[in-house]
């Protein structure tokens, strides 16, 4: 059943409710419930496609980039992104391509726009100290692209509603569209779907070659400098940090996960700790 | 009736794992005895199967269902980045090389007189199978003992391809690719790129520091797709790294 048909349904729903609410108390609110249902099924089914996922994350990665400037070095750029496409080739999505950046900012934080714009904050790479550290993040956002977590997010919200088909998404609704997955990836987004980057990221970076206690050593990290400055963002949008850490565990003794590459020489070569840095 | 039917039913649930397991799939990253300068390959006579000066001259991803099999193979003319694809699609020891154009038997192609790629070709068996190891470094001596050719071969762990992509004439034949692997991932870039909402002046941000102007820079964002790796050097971090086809899991997510 296609969107449009569905609309057409809940438009019906929504007329026969009007019609039939002067003579049934009970029924117009059942009805206006199934109207509703009918609508938010109609939004949910409202495809975005690859092009237009990439034209909403290029919006949402100039905001990003508009907020944090990004990082000119481009032996740091082509590490980063090195490191990003050995784990995003473990499952990469053929209709995109994957573009990492680095952000000027003291702030830990990491952002995967739709489309595969993934930044990495130079915050976040100072508190790691090796190259599965830094597999496993970049891994992690892969995930979120894969998964279309902001797009799926964007599908739900309020400014869909006004859309009825995707030549809608363009002008000032495109505007509001971008408006609403930056804020998305700011604020944060749900617990499930960060915990299923990063099942995503644990996976990836393991299946790629690295340590598998790359994910577990940052997230660690993090729990130890929470409440500093630079984590303020990251801790209020990925809070719970101490369950985060112990689900990351459970999936490698599950999963068995042992050995692999640190790499921690090959990224301090790379990235060199924030004191050395010139 | 019954009993018959009953009986190729439980034959059918015996064989249906063994005939899901066939399908295979893998990539090999060839290598030569030699090095790469200012894009010319310069070879050097090896006699030693563990050499490391190595130059990476040609990729190949296989999708095997056999009889049937589909080679990708990509070779490098500057030692940089990977041409575009030639596609040998093969019924056991049948090939032809597959073009937007049509088919033409392999051993008709002028890619059969390419060595390196016959030895390609001659990854599989008469009935469509993988010869030699499933994963690792494998070394090719020549009848003269010099190595010839060096594969890191990865297998996939779950193949999850089209049969369609092994039809010739079907539409995922000819230049129709499964982008599955690493070589497109390297050289990736976006060509035309347009700045679609990048018309907008000051945008104010949620955060949880609260709300936050933000001047969106597009031009950021078109450096991201314009700076591109290239898949060579990435083949070369992967092997430094001994990470991909250069350690020692199977590729790909878990089933």
């Amino acid at each position: 059943m296609t969107a449009r048909r569905v609309v057409s349904l809940a438009g019906a729903a929504v007329l026969l409710m009007v019609t039939c609410a002067p003579a049934h108390g009970q029924i117009p609110d059942r009805l206006r419930r199934i109207a509703q249902g009918a609508g938010n099924i109609a939004r949910s089914l409202l495809p975005i496609s690859t092009p237009k996922e990439i034209e909403i994350g290029r919006g949402i990665a100039s905001t990003i980039a508009g907020r944090y400037p990004v990082a000119t070095d481009t032996d740091l750029t082509a590490y980063v992104n090195l490191v990003g496409l050995t784990v995003a080739a473990e499952w990469p999505r053929p209709d995109i391509a994957y573009h990492f950046a680095v952000l000027e900012t003291p702030d830990v934080n990491a952002f995967a726009a739709p489309g595969g714009y993934i930044f990495i904050t130079r915050g976040a790479l100072d508190l790691m100290d090796s190259e599965s550290e830094l597999a496993a993040v970049l891994a992690h956002e892969v995930g979120h692209v894969n998964r279309r977590h902001v797009i799926e997010q964007i599908r739900k919200s309020d400014v869909m509603r006004s859309v009825q088909s995707e030549t809608g998404l363009s002008g000032g609704t495109l505007d509001r569209v971008v408006g609403t997955g930056s804020n998305a990836l700011f604020m944060g987004l749900s617990r499930g779907d960060e915990a299923e980057a990063d099942s995503i990221g644990l996976e990836l970076a393991y299946s790629a070659g690295y340590d598998p206690q790359g994910l577990p050593a940052f997230v660690g990290k993090l729990a130890s400098h929470a409440g500093e400055g630079p984590l303020a963002d990251l801790m209020a949008s990925h809070p719970d940090v101490a369950a985060r850490l112990a689900a990351l565990n459970r999936i490698v003794e599950r999963q068995g996960y042992r050995g692999g590459e640190v790499l921690a020489e090959r990224f301090r070569s790379h990235v060199p700790k924030a004191g050395g840095r010139e | 009736m019954r009993r018959t039917l009953a009986a190729a039913a439980l034959l059918l649930a015996a064989l249906a794992p063994g005939l899901a397991a066939q399908r295979t799939q893998w990539t090999d990253a060839v290598y030569v005895p030699g090095r790469w300068q200012a894009g010319r390959l310069l070879r050097v006579a090896s006699r030693n199967g563990a050499t490391d000066s190595l130059a990476l001259v040609m990729r190949v991803d296989y999708f095997s269902n056999p009889p049937r099999w589909r080679a990708e193979v990509r070779r490098s003319a500057d030692g940089r980045t990977f041409g575009a694809p030639e596609i040998i699609i093969g019924n056991g020891a049948a090939a032809q090389v597959v073009t937007q154009l049509g088919a033409t038997p392999f051993e008709q192609h002028a890619l059969a007189r390419d060595t390196l790629v016959r030895a390609a070709v001659g990854a599989l068996d008469a009935s469509g199978r993988r010869r030699g190891a499933a994963s690792g470094r494998i070394a090719e001596k020549l009848a003269s003992g010099v190595v010839g050719r060096v594969v890191f071969r990865r297998a996939q762990r779950a193949p999850t391809f089209s049969d369609e992509l092994l039809n010739p004439g079907g539409s995922a034949g000819g230049r129709a690719l499964l982008a599955s692997g690493i070589h497109q991932v390297g050289d990736q870039r976006s060509a035309s790129v347009v700045a679609t909402a990048g018309a907008r002046g000051v945008d104010n941000v949620q955060t949880p520091r609260g709300n936050v102007p933000v001047h969106p820079d597009t031009m950021a964002v078109v450096r991201m797709e314009r700076f591109s790796v290239g898949s060579l050097r990435l083949e070369e971090f992967l092997r430094a790294g001994h990470l991909g086809a250069y350690g020692s899991r199977e590729g790909g997510p878990q089933p």
